[in-house]
């Protein structure tokens, strides 16, 4: 019959689609892999890259990396935690929070690009912190908040209210309820958007090339310039000279942003199981 | 969305003793409740807390909107907003600053991009929402998740070193261009437009489907006829979404596109975007140059704004309607 | 930008040293191993461009000033004493397959600004000439643009890479490919044609005939301090010459005093 024939073939289509993108995952880490297996070596963890043509390690990078990171996830979280509280808990529907969501519906979509640009203006020249981890953290955070801020509010709305009720039975005020009942009970969830956002902010290039720099330079001090993983496999793929220690960057990288969306994974899976 | 019921602060009645600690009765959720005046003030001073917390998220945008309009400002005096937005020739030597081919070149690449993402991403979603096993449900959506985590520069590696020479080896010419640029991007935007469009499928009643079934129809008939245009508003969205995410790529496309400001010459013929070119030029660029740029990322950003308000205004008409 | 060493502190020698960024690997590099043979003494490097360079020296911000241009008429008046570093050739590039082994600088000039655009016009096969340009940045492209291109201007259809290995990578697999790359850079892959009938090596560059060259250099102004004519001398060491000189490209400047001064 027609209809069966035609039925057979979309869905082998469908079926394509499907496995096309596993495959397109599989072929990018695949690669990466096999190429930049070879670079891995605990001289080219801890060790920095010296000489015309950056050999040597990526250890810098990778403390430059995790700095900004950490640093961002520092300045963001407060902010955008009771940001979400106050969507989730206090907001009435009004012209307000329609502003608030456009907002970070806006924000979430900037390019990173006039994020960098606006992190250059604005935090490395106007405020004169130059460039240094603190500029990058600053405009990291500012790509973060929605993210966070949407993971927390669908985290507090996913607490059953009969909680909320119990509590203010027993005659506890709103913030105590709050801060007591609601949030550790969301808790595990902000974590895991926390973590996703986290991994985000490790692959971004755009943003800290122009507010940390490239200088390679191992950071101390928040003050400190430095150059991340991803801007240093731009300069090195650019470059053309020292593939081979771009690839084990790009290995490097790989690796770092799949450690946090697992780990967000296993954490909401286990929240899952643990809500029953 | 209905809001959750949940009490309401509403200050004491009566202003009460002078005595602070004093309880004074005050409504909460209509229903009379003692609590001290410290307590009130506690309350409302941590909501305000709250409330300029959220207001965080307006006040970056301003910002944001405003400190680069005003770096790139001056544009309109010098070269002029005609010569800007209308100049076909981009070049720092020659002191032309006209946006056209790098307008064309985002063009391009984002048509390119969704011609070959979006079918691609809606059909993953639709084969995980409609025909996967749970078993293969297991395996395609976590890889679609993982996809959107990759960096951007990775892909853009990836470009370099192997999508290129494949399309050098097809066009015949260096493999930069809009080719190239455009398979790497649709591979980028496949996990954002697909976990829309899933979502999207998600939300039609379930009842719907039973429905079709019980009507004969096969499991094709039922998405390309039920189905597909019940999602229509969300997959529109998601590929609206997919499109913003194209357009503000930079870094996978500086490593394949070519970077030459020049109009489209083919589809193996080296091409600049906006993003492409702001990267390139920002480390040495300085005067008339550097507001080009500031100017370049303003356009960016209300393109991006743009998306977001016509998604949002979208989403409202379907609520509306259902 | 890569700061070496904290700022002076009491017993601490600097050598400031700004300019170029096409100076910036010897710069950097040889300033490392210096401030680590040489206890307590530090080389701040930085790169703005040659002529914020000549600029900062001028006015005493700077030690040493570097350069990849020439003084300009102006600042020759400024009376700065010039320490040739290295020379840099460039390289006219094709692939190892491309028949055409020789071109004339008017060629080379014409082929990039797109007024020829097939090899058959210069005596190759009929192949689309493939034209690969340096980003506006770069040291090598202004060089090259001065040396070769005079007042014309590079087609502007020309794919734009911000690295010498990019551009080598893609010559060696794109048949009509040409581009240029410093000459220290050349590699089996590729293969650099003559021009105007010179092969480009480092003998040609050193006696002066290779046309598409150009010296490096440190400026310096009035008196120099100890530490900063150390440097300078260390640089000019063969340990320097022969190591950080060569793996940056460039090619030593003591390989003319081989010839004799």
């Amino acid at each position: 019959m027609g209809k069966r024939w035609i039925n057979r073939i979309a869905v082998g289509i469908l079926w394509a689609c499907g496995l096309m993108t596993v495959v397109a995952l599989g072929a990018v880490i695949l690669y990466v892999f096999v190429r930049g297996i070879g670079q891995i070596t605990p001289e080219f963890i801890f060790t920095k890259p010296h000489g015309v043509n950056a050999e040597g390690g990526i250890g810098p990078t990778i403390v430059a990396t995790i700095y900004v990171t950490g640093l961002s996830m520092l300045i963001v979280t407060p902010v955008a935690v009771l940001a979400a509280v106050y969507l989730a808990e206090y907001a009435v529907q009004g012209r307000l929070v329609n502003a608030i969501r456009f907002a970070a519906d806006t924000l979430a979509s900037v390019p990173s690009i006039v994020m960098g640009l606006f992190g250059f203006a604005f935090f490395v020249e106007a405020m004169g912190l130059g460039f240094s981890v603190l500029s990058g953290a600053l405009a990291l955070s500012f790509l973060m908040l929605p993210i966070v801020m949407r993971a927390t509010e669908e985290a507090i709305r996913a607490v059953p209210k009969y909680i909320r009720w119990g509590s203010y039975g027993l005659g506890a005020s709103k913030w105590q309820t709050v801060s007591r009942i609601v949030l550790p009970a969301a808790l595990p969830r902000i974590l895991t958007g926390i973590i996703l956002a986290m991994g985000r902010a490790v692959g971004e290039t755009a943003v800290v090339i122009f507010t940390m720099g490239q200088a390679i330079y191992m950071p101390i001090l928040p003050t400190d310039p430095g150059r991340s993983m991803t801007v240093h496999l731009y300069t090195l793929a650019m470059e053309g000279i020292n593939i081979e220690a771009a690839y084990g960057t790009a290995l490097l990288l790989m690796i770092m942003v799949l450690f946090f969306n697992l780990t967000a994974r296993w954490l909401a899976a286990r929240n899952r199981r643990l809500q029953g | 969305m209905t809001e959750p019921l949940e009490p309401r602060i509403v200050p004491p009645d009566a202003p009460g003793p002078g005595t602070p600690g004093a309880s004074v009765p005050g409504r909460i959720g209509g229903a009379l409740k003692m609590m001290s005046r410290a307590t009130y003030i506690k309350e409302a001073a941590l909501k305000n807390l709250f409330l300029a917390c959220a207001i965080a998220a307006v006040a970056g945008v301003a910002l944001i909107f405003v400190f680069t309009a005003a770096r790139g400002w001056t544009v309109v005096e010098d070269p002029g907003l005609a010569a800007f937005l209308g100049g076909t020739e981009w070049s720092a030597t020659l002191g032309r600053f006209g946006i056209l081919p790098l307008v064309t070149g985002t063009f391009a690449v984002t048509i390119g991009a969704l011609l070959l993402g979006a079918p691609l991403a809606v059909g993953t979603a639709i084969f995980l929402s409609e025909i996967a096993s749970p078993r293969m449900r297991a395996i395609v959506r976590p890889a679609v998740e993982m996809l959107a985590g990759v960096p951007s520069v990775v892909f853009g590696f990836f470009g370099l070193v192997i999508v290129r020479p494949f399309v050098a080896e097809i066009t015949g010419g260096m493999g930069f261009g809009t080719l190239s640029a455009s398979l790497i991007l649709a591979i980028m935007i496949v996990p954002t437009i697909a976990t829309l469009t899933e979502d999207a499928l998600r939300s039609v009643v379930p009842g719907i489907r039973e429905a079709s079934y019980a009507m004969g129809a096969t499991t094709w008939q039922t998405i390309y006829k039920v189905l597909l245009p019940a999602a229509k508003i969300g997959i529109i969205d998601a590929i609206i979404l997919g499109m913003g995410r194209a357009i503000g790529e930079t870094m996978a496309v500086v490593m394949v596109a070519g970077n030459a400001p020049q109009f489209f010459k083919g589809l193996g013929a080296p091409i600049a975007t906006i993003t492409s070119q702001i990267v390139i030029d920002m480390s040495y660029a300085s005067g008339t140059h550097r507001t080009a740029l500031f100017g370049l990322a303003i356009i960016l950003f209300l393109i991006s704004m743009g998306l977001v308000a016509l998604v949002r205004a979208l989403s409202r008409l379907n609520a509306r309607r259902s | 930008m890569a700061l070496t060493g904290c700022s002076g502190a009491d017993g601490r020698e600097e050598v400031i040293v700004s300019g170029s960024t096409t100076l910036l690997p010897i710069a950097e590099v040889s300033g490392e191993m210096f401030a680590e043979e040489h206890e307590g003494v530090s080389v701040l490097v930085s790169g703005m461009g040659s002529s914020a360079g000549i600029e900062s020296v001028s006015s005493g911000s700077s030690d040493i000033g570097t350069s990849s241009r020439e003084l300009k008429e102006a600042e020759e008046a400024i009376g700065l004493a010039d320490n040739p570093v290295a020379y840099d050739a460039i390289a006219v590039i094709v692939h190892p397959d491309n028949p055409v082994r020789e071109l004339s600088t008017i060629d080379v000039r014409a082929i990039f600004s797109g007024v020829i655009t097939n090899w058959s016009q210069v005596g190759g096969p009929d192949l689309d000439i493939g034209l690969v340009n340096r980003d506006e940045a770069s040291g090598t492209r202004e060089a090259f643009s001065k040396i070769v291109m005079g007042d014309a201007q590079f087609d502007r259809g020309a794919v734009v890479l911000p690295g010498t290995g990019q551009v080598r990578a893609v010559v060696s697999e794109v048949p009509g490919a040409i581009g240029y790359i410093s000459l220290g850079f050349v590699t089996d892959e590729v293969r650099a044609v003559a021009i105007d009938g010179v092969e480009p090596s480092e003998e040609a560059v050193v006696a002066g005939t290779y046309p598409v060259q150009r010296v490096l250099h440190f400026f310096t102004k009035g008196e120099v301090a100890e530490w900063t004519a150390e440097y300078i001398r260390f640089v000019l060491s063969p340990t320097v010459q022969e190591t950080v000189v060569r793996d940056a490209g460039f090619i030593p400047i003591t390989a003319k005093e081989a010839l004799g001064d």
